[in-house]
């Protein structure tokens, strides 16, 4: 894993910071831990972190309203803590641009996957690449090949672009919302059901067990991730 | 045909068609006398069926002894009769329990027209026979044609015999199949002469009374006559049904006006043979004139009775007051599209027709575009009655009145003519007339008028002491003067009587405004109900009684006595089937109504918009007659009135219900989110710290892990102090029967408090300061101590680091009150008394102190529950901080009102 990359926590509870702080340390994190809103776009502004974890439930301004104002300025990846039963915050924050979230409570060990995940896309949209590997799946994406334990699978056109999108984002929720856009197109924005008849059938085609899902993971309320099993053997590969 | 008509089936037809799919069948085999087969082939109609294995119950047949049909009820289930003991003698009755009980698929009930004995559910058989329909059973019954309703009286000319047993044509037509059975008369005569109908000797009776060629011949032709009408009726229902374009009716639709007087029925029977062989829909119509409203009781008896005739006779009704009746009448006529009007040849005086202006003249002229029948009827010798005589009591107290009127006269006159030299005295006569007028009214004015007459001649026109006259010109006087003291006599009568029946109206209309002023006023549902049934009971001078459905049981009537006046909790069995019913059919019933009229009381429905709610029981005191027409209307206005404040009532009580209702709802997401934020920040902190060191522990320093191990232990004691709140909060709330009631002493227990406060809050200074002779109090020491814990906990809380908060206990008030006061910045006025309310807090945001929301309203519930009261003050020192004040009652205080106040719990013993 690259050195030490600066990271911006804004939580008002205290006893959140108390931990974040020497855990990320520990887990190779520079942290920065600001208790306000306000003060967390000053500190954002005067030395830009790599990444941000950002609660939704400030005591003087919306988490969402941080995350607008980091996002004129910034790509940088943004992981949102909320409550588990907040799916429209959750939903919301995806949508204005987080990167991905973390529901209270959470264990630290799941914080820094997520944030290591927000961090790997950041540098990978960067550069490209042809072949991604989730698990047993393959996706070539230059010769629109998709192999499942070196088996190929049929797949039609929108099952492709499905899966090639979260692909491209693995490990990284997208909401319903965001998938309906990029694959339907602006207008089908509320069709949710297609989605989840493509997804059953993607899930027939790839998984080991359609009714145990390892790769193609539902996020209640939110949307879809492909898990990001990958990420070990990328991390083997660095 | 209109060409635009969509030739579609019409919707209510098809809901009647489904909903003869729900109800039973009912077959009805019609004849034109008895004898003409009509058992003898349901019963072997009925055993085809049973060979074909149809559950085919015999409910009731009379076999009259005729041998041929009792050989058919062999081999058929007979449902056993129900024993009636009946003027001691035990009739053998169709039992319609046993009958619905046993709920057979067809069931054979002889004899539709038949009457029940007082005591049955019913009065009549028919009422029986629906209710099996209504349970879903299908019925075959016979039915002789001289008993349907509309043709009594045509039947009772025709043959000369009056049917008191009748059927309403209703039930004839709402009929699934109707079968004739027909042999022609001279056959029928055979029979009976054969002895196959009766037994001889009630057969030869029966030869001359009844059974004439002509008699039977007529009766057939009635029957045939109804039979084809319905046939014809089936056509067009087929027609309609099939959605088949034909020969539609016209769209006719028949008025008949009708008032109190005899004829009216006669005219509605009439009117409604009219509209059903036109197959048009029959409106009966009455009409007041304001001003002159029918007052006759027999009258309005009448025209109640003609009413519900109508309504048993299938026709709407409508009952209309306007000042010119024929215009009122062709209003409403336009108005309902009405194309013809019966009405029956006026009961105006000659003198009044002479002049054209009775109202079928009236209406014969002004009406436009409609057809009028004018039904003439052989008057019926009725004793016409000119007035309503009260009663014989007061009849003869007027009279002796007009006697004493007349009898003062006399010696009046005498002293006049004495004193003054007056000849003449008949103004004394009149002047005795007009005060016997203007006391007891119009009649007896006229007969003092007459008595006077003869007293005067008697008295003082020569030769005295005899009732000649001596002179003509006297002859004249005299009856002059009986002229004019008839006219005045009885035109100032007249006045009188409708002064005493404005009067009268005005202390109707006063009594009535007067309950509704009290209706408006009373608040509770049970206030309503009383006023209901005290006032009911007034007007019926009865008993009264209001149930009301509780709603415990969602399918059956629930119906409690929730109101009686005289006071009565019990009712008598019969009553309250008649109260059930009249509540499940929406339909009066009970005393002198359909429906099991032998029950004490009649039982009214009270229908509310939102449907049925409950019944009213009347039982006048009288009850050999009927309620007189204006007390019945005084109760049904009551009843009104009543309904209209019931469902108010309900309606407040149902707000008042969903308010507390929203309020609970309110109250518990305020526990959920505050449950959901307190229990996650602790459990978020715990998780996240034990995870910390789990992954990453051995890279942090020591100050790190220990800073993260006193953060789980921090926040586990957090959650245990969170839930150790919400157990004693349940406890509390639960009431204070588990609370021990130890001596307590406040000082010891205020130390311990504080020792607990001074471990979370390290470096707050504490400062404590108590009065001389504190009183023990009585109580939980162990939930005084959590109380007070929580006040001082909220207190350091809520204030600044390095601040002090004071602790204090004084005597007061016969009990010991405790201070605690911090150096805060205090809380809000309005916020005083919200604080110890359960999860309110003060501040937002997640920022704010890590409270429970529950702390201070434990300690309220705690401090009250041992008798004290708890209060904040704020600010309480130069403008800032809060003080919490508790007072506790002295043991001896509080075991004074412990015994008096019932609450002995735990206090003698120690």
């Amino acid at each position: 894993m690259a050195g030490t990359n600066t990271v911006l926590v804004v939580d008002d509870e205290r006893q959140i910071q108390r931990f974040l702080r020497p855990a990320l340390t520990a887990a190779g994190f520079t942290v920065e831990a600001t208790l306000s809103g306000e003060e967390a776009l000053r500190c954002f502004l005067a030395s830009p972190p790599e990444v941000v974890v950002l609660d939704l439930g400030l005591p003087d301004m919306n988490g969402l309203a941080v995350l607008a104002e980091i996002r004129k300025t910034s790509p940088v990846p943004v992981v949102i803590l909320s409550a588990r039963d907040d799916e429209a915050g959750k939903v919301a924050a995806l949508e204005a641009g987080a990167d991905d979230y973390v529901s209270k409570p959470f264990g630290v060990g799941e914080l820094v996957a997520r944030l290591r995940t927000a961090l790997r896309h950041a540098v990978q949209v960067a550069g490209t690449t042809a072949v991604y590997t989730a698990g047993d799946l393959v996706i070539d994406t230059l010769a629109h090949r998709v192999t499942v334990r070196g088996e190929p699978v049929k797949l039609t056109p929108k099952e492709y672009d499905i899966l090639h999108l979260l692909t491209r984002h693995a490990g990284r929720v997208l909401t319903h919302q965001q998938i309906l856009n990029e694959v339907w197109g602006p207008h089908h924005g509320e069709q949710l059901q297609y989605l989840r008849v493509f997804m059953g059938r993607l899930r027939q085609k790839v998984e080991a067990d359609p009714a145990d899902p390892r790769l193609l993971l539902n996020e209640p309320g939110v949307g879809y991730r492909l898990a990001a099993a990958h990420k070990a053997r990328l991390k083997e590969g660095r | 045909m209109l060409p635009d008509l969509p030739s579609r089936r019409d919707p209510d037809r098809l809901l009647a068609a489904a909903r003869r799919d729900e109800r039973g069948h009912l077959k009805i085999f019609l004849g034109a006398a008895p004898g003409v087969g009509k058992t003898y082939a349901m019963l072997s109609n009925a055993k085809r069926l049973k060979l074909a294995h149809l559950d085919v119950v015999v409910g009731l047949v009379e076999t009259h002894g005729r041998a041929e049909t009792e050989a058919l009820i062999d081999g058929l289930e007979v449902l056993p009769r129900r024993a009636m003991p009946y003027h001691g003698r035990d009739l053998a009755e169709f039992d319609l329990d046993a009958a619905l009980a046993r709920h057979p698929a067809l069931m054979i009930v002889d004899e539709l027209a038949h009457s029940n004995p007082p005591d049955s559910r019913h009065p009549k058989r028919h009422q029986d026979v629906a209710e099996l329909l209504d349970a879903g059973i299908d019925v075959w019954t016979a039915l002789n044609i001289q008993h349907l309703e509309s043709l009594s009286d045509v039947v009772a000319r025709l043959t000369g015999v009056t049917v008191r047993e009748t059927v309403p044509d209703t039930v004839l037509e709402a009929a699934d199949d109707v079968v004739v059975v027909d042999i022609t008369p001279a056959e029928l005569i055979t029979r009976l002469s054969e002895g196959r109908i009766y037994r001889p000797e009630t057969a030869a009776r029966a030869a001359n009374a009844f059974f004439k060629p002509g008699n039977l011949t007529a009766l057939r032709e009635l029957a045939l006559r109804r039979t084809a009408d319905r046939v014809d009726d089936q056509m067009v229902d087929h027609l309609r049904h099939n959605a088949i374009e034909g020969a539609w009716p016209t769209a006719e639709r028949i008025l008949v006006c009708i008032g109190g007087d005899p004829q009216s029925a006669a005219v509605l029977r009439a009117a409604s043979r009219l509209a059903s062989g036109l197959n048009a829909p029959l409106v009966a119509l009455t009409i007041e004139r304001t001003g002159a409203e029918v007052t006759d009781p027999d009258a309005l008896r009448r025209i109640d009775e003609t009413l519900r005739l109508a309504e048993r006779l299938g026709a709407e009704t409508a009952r209309l007051a306007a000042r010119d009746l024929p215009e009122a009448i062709l209003r409403y006529a336009g108005r309902e599209n009405v194309t013809q009007i019966v009405i029956g040849r006026s009961g105006a005086s000659r003198w009044a027709r002479l002049r054209g202006r009775s109202l079928s003249g009236a209406l014969l002229r002004r009406a436009e575009g409609v057809a009028i029948h004018l039904i003439t009827t052989e008057a019926p010798p009725v004793r016409r009655r000119p007035y309503a005589w009260p009663s014989r009591r007061s009849v003869g107290v007027r009279l002796a009145v007009a006697v004493g009127w007349v009898a003062l006269a006399v010696p009046v006159g005498r002293l006049v003519g004495w004193v003054l030299h007056l000849s003449d005295a008949s103004m004394v006569f009149l002047a005795a007339v007009l005060g016997c007028a203007m006391t007891v009214g119009q009649w007896p004015a006229v007969v003092a008028a007459g008595l006077s007459f003869l007293a005067y001649n008697f008295f003082f026109v020569s030769p005295i002491y005899t009732l000649t006259v001596a002179e003509p010109h006297e002859l004249l006087a005299l009856f002059t003067f009986l002229l004019v003291a008839v006219v005045t006599g009885g035109l100032t009568g007249r006045v009188r009587d409708q002064a005493q029946a404005a009067f009268d109206r005005a202390t109707t209309l006063q009594a009535l405004y007067d309950v509704s002023r009290k209706l408006a006023r009373a608040t509770g549902l049970d206030d309503v109900l009383w006023i209901l049934a005290r006032q009911a009971a007034a007007a019926v001078s009865g008993r009264v009684l209001v149930l009301l459905d509780e709603g415990r049981a969602a399918t059956v009537a629930d119906l409690a006595i929730r109101a009686a006046f005289p006071p009565e909790d019990e009712l008598g069995s019969t009553d309250w089937a008649a109260a059930r019913w009249a509540y499940e059919r929406q339909e009066p019933a009970g005393w002198r109504t359909g429906t099991l009229p032998n029950a004490q009381f009649r039982f009214e429905p009270i229908l509310t918009q939102q449907g049925v709610v409950g019944v009213v029981g009347t039982a006048p005191g009288d009850r050999s007659r009927p309620l007189p027409a204006d007390r019945q209307r005084r109760l049904e206005a009551l009843v009104d009135q009543g309904t209209l404040a019931i469902e108010r009532a309900r309606l407040a009580g149902e707000a008042r219900r969903n308010e507390a209702m929203a309020e609970r709802e309110r109250l518990q997401t305020t526990l959920l989110s505050s449950l959901s934020h307190d229990l996650r920040t602790p459990l978020s902190s715990i998780l996240g710290a034990a995870t910390s060191l789990r992954s990453y522990g051995a890279a942090m320093s020591q100050v790190d892990r220990d800073d993260l191990l006193l953060a789980i232990e921090e926040d586990a004691r957090r959650l245990a102090r969170f839930v150790s709140n919400l157990l004693d909060m349940t406890r509390v709330e639960a009431g204070v029967t588990d609370l021990k009631r130890d001596w307590v002493e406040v000082a010891d227990v205020l130390r311990g408090a504080v020792a607990r406060a001074e471990k979370l809050f390290p470096d707050r200074r504490h400062v404590i300061r108590f009065g001389a002779d504190l009183p023990l109090v009585r109580g939980d020491a162990v939930l005084l101590e959590q109380a007070l814990f929580n006040l001082l906990d909220n207190a350091d809380k809520y204030s600044p680091l390095g601040t002090a908060t004071t602790v204090w206990a004084d005597q007061q008030r016969a009990g010991v009150t405790i201070g605690i006061e911090d150096e805060g910045s205090g809380i809000p006025t309005p916020d005083l008394t919200r604080v110890f309310d359960k999860f309110t807090r003060v501040g937002v945001g997640d920022g704010r102190p890590a409270g429970t929301g529950l702390g201070l309203s434990v300690a309220k519930g705690v401090v009250e529950a041992m008798g004290g009261t708890v209060r904040a003050e704020s600010p309480c020192r130069q403008g800032r901080g809060t003080c919490l004040l508790v007072w506790l009652p002295g043991a001896a205080a509080s075991m004074e009102e412990g015994v008096d106040g019932g609450n002995q719990h735990g206090a003698g013993g120690r």
